[in-house]
């Protein structure tokens, strides 16, 4: 088991014909996901790396029983791309794109209220079960099977997360990169949801990231799990050394919150009962001590 | 990106809401004209076009330009010429520019407006609803950032629909909060509907009009003005995009962002070049925990084109303050063996001087440390982030 995707997903990727998706898609059929097909409007009834294209979303679903895409659009067509996703009723759509303006997925935000689809990203280096399926550009062969967890609001930081498990001796259940931007579609509350009901994941690793106060809510939620339903996670957020008042990231966050620092993210990350290192670097030792009796 | 205070001012004027009557100027001579444009008597304001908050509590690095701040009240005609004199070329300090200021190449010569009551608007993106969300205070002296750290309850935090902006009752629980009288409710709502509809047909990612104040007969007005717009929304403001000012941002920054990337600076003398946000800081966290500091990062994002990424790196390789270069990749949209094509045509081009220690991970990555070791460079390989950090800061003090 996993979350969100494994063996048996069906995949089909928005965008298929680009130069980076095929790269991409490529990677992922040798890994062994089932994708299905792809998107690109006009070129209907064409078929590009021996998969069938569609010009929609609806037609490819109805020809292929897919219900999950990965998009591989340009930031532009995003908002596009999304609303054919909604509109073909898949569970969920993977954005991979940055870029995406903030207007357009203010506007993607509420086509998603009350839909079915989940959408992760933008901005994201997608999903990732080992073994089974791969819905991104993450990179395979870094990842190995296993029982651990990871939802990242960082792209770059995920990799390093799935190293530290490696180092650790374990593997990966299902990997999630949540998105970088400023705004974005699945955050950690509903992937720890997620991680907490599957029984194939004893643990997460989570890493935040500046802005925003997504790591205090996936922390609110953890904090009031009852402890049959909490399983220990170790979580990370860097940018500690960052001087107060330089600007990274979005401005608007200290006036609408005040200044959130790192260390207040991870304070509360702690405070929650989660094990909080402070390198990425020392989450394999808190592995290692949660599971010194192997597993 | 950000736009000056006038441009803002004359884009959300647009919208019906008002704004001194004002002209810019980069000379004085321009300046005297532009106040005699606006009205046949004073006073008028003199306000320094930077891109930054505070000018009023500024000061000027050249002895020339006075004791008084970026923003001068002055009464007649001549004083204009002599006050122009001293701000034009001179380098205007404030909390938000740092130490080395910024220089005044154009002022926005204003008509001075006698006000009732001033307080802070604010518009921004509350990420976590999200929504556009107005933000009004009593805001007085105090700095809102000050504000929303000590007392956030003295903030008025309204969310706004995307589609209608304000309603009646927002306008009304706005106009109670500031303890306006009726008569400015009119004003107040063409005031808050105007921004909200600047802000969305402009893509802002923050409109402040800090102060807005009230006119004795009740009405609105908008005494400054500052607007950014979301880079990522650029290409449907081509209008936008030329308004861009290139002394307001550091060469290297601008550099940067013509390749796509982003580079930001700090104190320190490490430079490091990475592929995300995430991977910066926790590089930046790494160094500061064993001592030293960085000097800037370059994120070269999802970059796939080889040449760019050269470029990229030469702005790290050619910055003085670099005693030390720290490259952590781990490849996955980015492919590794780019960067290792990157780091060689750059140090081949500009040479390379300091120790330079690579860290390869992800997507083809024995083929980029392949190219490393092939280029004979004296380059350093680690493998792990900790390790690269500890690997630099070693050779940075053997070559001491």
């Amino acid at each position: 088991m996993s979350i969100l995707v494994n063996k048996d997903t069906k995949v089909i990727v928005q965008g298929i014909t680009g130069t980076q998706a095929s790269f991409h898609v490529k990677r992922s059929l040798d890994y062994g996901t089932q994708i299905v097909g792809g998107v690109t409007p006009g070129k209907g009834g064409t078929t590009h790396l021996d998969l069938p294209v569609f010009d929609t979303v609806k037609e490819a679903v109805a020809e292929t029983g897919a219900n999950v895409s990965v998009m591989f659009v340009p930031a532009r067509f995003v908002k596009d791309a999304v609303k054919e996703a909604v509109e073909g009723e898949l569970d969920l759509a993977v954005c991979i794109a940055d870029g995406v303006p903030i207007k357009d997925m203010l506007e993607i935000k509420s086509m998603l209220k009350g839909s079915k689809t989940k959408l992760i990203g933008p901005n994201t280096p997608g999903i990732i079960t080992p073994g089974e399926a791969r819905l991104g550009v993450s990179p395979e062969n870094i990842h190995r099977p296993g029982r651990i967890g990871v939802v990242s609001r960082s792209s770059s930081l995920t990799y390093e997360a799935v190293i530290e498990i490696n180092r650790a001796g374990l593997g990966q259940s299902t990997v999630v990169g949540l998105g970088d931007d400023t705004l974005i579609g699945m955050d950690f509350v509903e992937t720890l949801e997620q991680f907490m009901a599957d029984k194939d994941t004893e643990a997460v690793v989570m890493i935040g990231q500046l802005g925003g106060t997504f790591e205090e809510a996936g922390a609110g939620y953890y904090k009031n799990l009852c402890d049959k339903n909490k399983k220990p996670v170790i979580g990370f957020v860097a940018g500690n050394a960052v001087p107060f008042g330089h600007k990274m990231g979005y401005a608007g966050d200290i006036i609408t919150k005040g200044h959130v620092t790192a260390q207040d993210k991870m304070d509360a990350m702690a405070d929650a009962g989660m094990i909080v290192v402070n390198n990425i670097n020392a989450i394999h030792t808190e592995l290692q001590k949660l599971f010194s009796a192997g597993c | 990106m950000n736009i000056h205070e006038y441009q803002a001012k004359k884009i959300i004027s647009q919208y019906g809401i008002n704004i001194p009557k004002g002209c810019i100027a980069y000379t004085p001579l321009e300046a005297k004209k532009a106040a005699a444009e606006i009205s046949f008597r004073g006073p008028w304001m003199l306000k320094s076009q930077i891109q930054s908050g505070a000018r009023n509590q500024g000061y000027f690095l050249e002895k020339k330009a006075g004791k008084k701040g970026g923003i001068r009240l002055v009464k007649s005609r001549r004083e204009i010429v002599q006050e122009a004199e001293k701000m034009l070329g001179s380098t205007l300090v404030t909390v938000q520019t740092g130490p080395k200021g910024k220089s005044v190449g154009r002022i926005y010569v204003e008509a001075f407006k006698k006000v009732k009551k001033i307080f802070y608007t604010g518009l921004v993106i509350d990420r976590m609803i999200p929504a556009i969300t107005l933000l009004i205070a009593d805001a007085k002296d105090e700095e809102i950032v000050n504000l929303a750290i000590s007392c956030p309850e003295k903030i008025l935090r309204i969310q706004l629909d995307l589609l209608t902006g304000a309603s009646p009752e927002q306008i009304q629980q706005i106009l109670e909060f500031l303890k306006l009288k009726p008569q400015s409710a009119k004003s107040l709502e063409t005031f808050v509907n105007g921004l909200h509809q600047a802000f969305v047909d402009y893509d802002a990612a923050m409109l402040e009009v800090n102060p807005a104040g009230v006119l004795p007969n009740g009405s609105i007005i908008a005494l400054d003005a500052k607007l950014t717009i979301d880079d990522n929304a650029l290409y449907r403001h081509k209008d936008i995009s030329l308004l861009l000012d290139e002394y307001e941002t550091e060469e290297r920054e601008l550099k940067a962002s013509k390749y796509g990337f982003q580079y930001s600076s700090f104190d320190g003398s490490i430079g490091c070049i990475v592929n995300g946000d995430g991977i910066a800081l926790a590089a930046m966290d790494l160094i500061r925990a064993k001592g030293s500091d960085t000097a800037c990062f370059l994120n070269v994002k999802g970059g796939v084109d080889k040449d760019k990424i050269a470029a990229g790196i030469k702005i790290i390789m050619t910055n003085p303050r670099v005693e030390g270069i720290l490259i952590n990749i781990v490849g996955g949209f980015l492919r590794c063996n780019l960067i290792a094509d990157g780091i060689i045509s750059a140090a081949s081009e500009v040479g390379l001087n300091v120790p330079l220690v690579v860290r390869f991970e992800g997507i083809n990555k024995d083929e980029a440390k392949d190219i490393l070791e092939n280029s004979k460079l004296p380059i350093i390989i680690a493998d792990e982030m900790e390790e690269s950090v500890d690997k630099l800061l070693q050779a940075m003090e053997e070559s001491d």
